[in-house]
């Protein structure tokens, strides 16, 4: 547990081969990536980039081919270096025999939490995950919502120091997802590592401070949320430009978006949109605002994975 | 704990399947047949009067021998009626934890993936050796206490059909872990107990078979399967006070159960999931 990173993977290779054509896929190429302690990750990619594959070669769930993947310094392989996970998988099946309070239970009994910790524990999260009037009723009654506050209990009943969430806030309604943000939020402040697997980009930029994309196998890009989205352009908003100056402003934009009334056009540089003010003044049009952008996370993941 | 919750697991679902249920039942109406419409009055020494459905059977039957009839049948219903329900009852419980969503999670824990598997193993064994001790207890009280006759040897049936099935159960292991299908695991286990009392005739075909090689292969058919019908053989010759050859059936069997889990176990080691 002395390791500066909480998730340390080497080269992390996973070859998936038919059985009979011998043909060969790889989910994930020469992975290499340092999740330092007490951040909050996430881990982007188009579908099929090999997320997924990456995780579950942390939880021991897939053996790689090549690499090595450690969990604060230990082998995952080994099940010891498991026990400081919390885990909520992406479309999970939770037994439906269980109740809420008893599937809690046994999870927290495999991850060695004892009985008296657990009869204390286990309405604690319920409650915190607001499902304590639901605590005697069988699963198979919950919500979709319901089961992935459940489900994110249970990687939170053993007091983990790392996390790791396959798409949290899946078929969660807006007031879930703000609940789970918060309670995720109040681990972050306890030091604890969590690392977010998730397509929505707009949750992930306002909650990760690290991210990294994987695209067809590889680290395509990573590093801090505030480097990747840092000053890349500029955006010059005004109201009913003449049409002939619209369409030359569009050819020098790198985009264009009409809302409100306003045209607003992206420039990738200073002097591009200063030139683009100088037209528009000499044409005596009026203009809303001239501001210095960010490149939102969006941005950033389709430049990196159109390359 | 870990191996207790294990085990709990696997009788919570095992409980949830209403086949168990069935097995529970019949087990229960048997023993209220004992209890209420089955009356035995000892008149004097081995002969009674036997009465079932207020209704006078036979002329001064023989106790003992009643009973150990009874047990018998109870026996052979536990090893065949019962080993089949169960069996199917059990198919089900390797595929289900193998599900997506379900077993990536198990394997998150700090747990070996053997320790997982020989886990829902064992629950299930426990589940059938609770059923099958209902059933063998409850009849033995109840006709121990009409009749005065304690013979402790029925009790054999308990550790011989739990036996059975465990080394049956191995098959459902291996098959799960391989195929994660609750059908194929039915049917090939099913498949073993049908075609154990044709293997059996092994000295019958060795005069049968012409040519060696076909010996041989019979030999090695024979010699490799599990012994389901021997060892049920076996404990009904022991209730019924008979003798019979050996024990070979019972440690080729378990040596059989016991390549075959290691087998599984093997092959879920290695397995991604």
């Amino acid at each position: 547990m002395d390791s500066e990173y909480a998730i340390t993977t080497q080269d992390l290779t996973k070859v998936y081969r038919s059985r009979w054509t011998r043909r060969e896929v790889r989910a994930i190429d020469g992975v290499s990536l340092n999740v330092r302690r007490g951040t909050i990750f996430g881990l982007l990619g188009p579908n099929g980039a090999g997320k997924t594959t990456f995780v579950k070669t942390l939880l021991s769930a897939v053996r790689p081919t090549r690499g090595s993947a450690l969990i604060f310094g230990r082998d995952a392989s080994q099940p010891e270096a498991r026990r400081p996970i919390g885990y909520l998988p992406e479309n999970h099946r939770f037994p439906t025999y269980f109740t809420g309070a008893g599937m809690l239970d046994f999870y927290a009994a495999l991850s060695g939490v004892d009985a008296a910790r657990r009869k204390k524990l286990i309405p604690e999260q319920l409650e915190l995950v607001g499902l304590s009037e639901w605590a005697t009723m069988r699963i198979g009654k919950y919500s979709k919502g319901m089961l992935q506050r459940l489900g994110l209990a249970q990687a939170l009943i053993h007091s983990p120091t790392i996390l790791i969430l396959d798409e949290p806030t899946d078929g969660v309604d807006p007031v879930g997802r703000r609940q789970i943000r918060d309670i995720l939020g109040g681990f972050e402040a306890r030091g604890v590592t969590i690392f977010i697997n998730s397509h929505l980009l707009a949750e992930v930029e306002t909650f990760c401070r690290e991210v990294a994309i994987l695209h067809k196998g590889k680290v395509a890009l990573s590093g801090k949320m505030q480097d990747l989205t840092a000053g890349k352009g500029y955006r010059l908003s005004v109201p009913h430009p003449p049409e002939a100056l619209t369409e030359e402003l569009r050819g020098r934009a790198t985009s264009m978006a009409v809302r409100d009334g306003l045209v607003d056009f992206q420039f990738p540089s200073r002097e591009l949109a200063n030139g683009a003010l100088d037209l528009l003044r000499a044409e005596h049009c009026e203009i809303e605002a001239l501001a210095p952008t960010t490149s939102t996370l969006e941005d950033v993941f389709v430049r990196t994975v159109s390359k | 704990m870990v191996t207790l919750a294990l085990i709990s697991d696997t009788f919570r679902e095992a409980l949830a399947r209403k086949i168990f249920w069935v097995l529970f039942g019949l087990s229960t109406l048997l023993i209220l047949f004992f209890l209420f419409l089955l009356r035995i009055d000892i008149a004097s020494g081995a002969t009674a009067t036997i009465t079932l459905f207020g209704r006078q059977a036979g002329a001064n039957p023989n106790v003992d021998r009643l009973v150990r009839g009874v047990y018998g049948g109870i026996a052979t219903f536990l090893y065949t009626w019962g080993m089949f329900l169960a069996v199917f009852a059990s198919a089900g419980l390797i595929p289900s934890v193998l599900e997506p969503g379900r077993i990536e999670l198990l394997l998150s824990k700090p747990l070996s993936r053997t320790h997982i598997l020989l886990g829902r193993f064992a629950g299930n064994v426990l589940v059938v050796a609770l059923n099958t001790s209902y059933l063998v207890l409850g009849v033995w009280i109840i006709l121990g206490l009409k009749t005065g006759i304690w013979s402790p040897v029925f009790l054999i049936s308990i550790a011989t059909t739990t036996f059975i099935f465990a080394v049956l159960l191995s098959v459902v292991v291996f098959i799960g872990v391989t195929l994660e299908s609750a059908a194929a695991a039915t049917m090939i286990t099913v498949a073993l107990m049908i075609i154990s009392p044709i293997l059996a005739q092994t000295s019958l075909m060795m005069r049968l078979l012409s040519s060696e090689w076909s010996r041989n292969l019979w030999r090695g058919i024979y010699y490799s399967l599990p012994k389901v019908y021997e060892v049920g053989k076996m404990t009904l010759d022991a209730i019924q006070s008979r003798t019979f050859a050996g024990y070979a059936p019972i440690w080729s069997s378990a040596v059989f159960g016991a390549v075959v889990l290691g087998a599984a176990l093997a092959i879920f080691q290695r397995r991604d999931f």
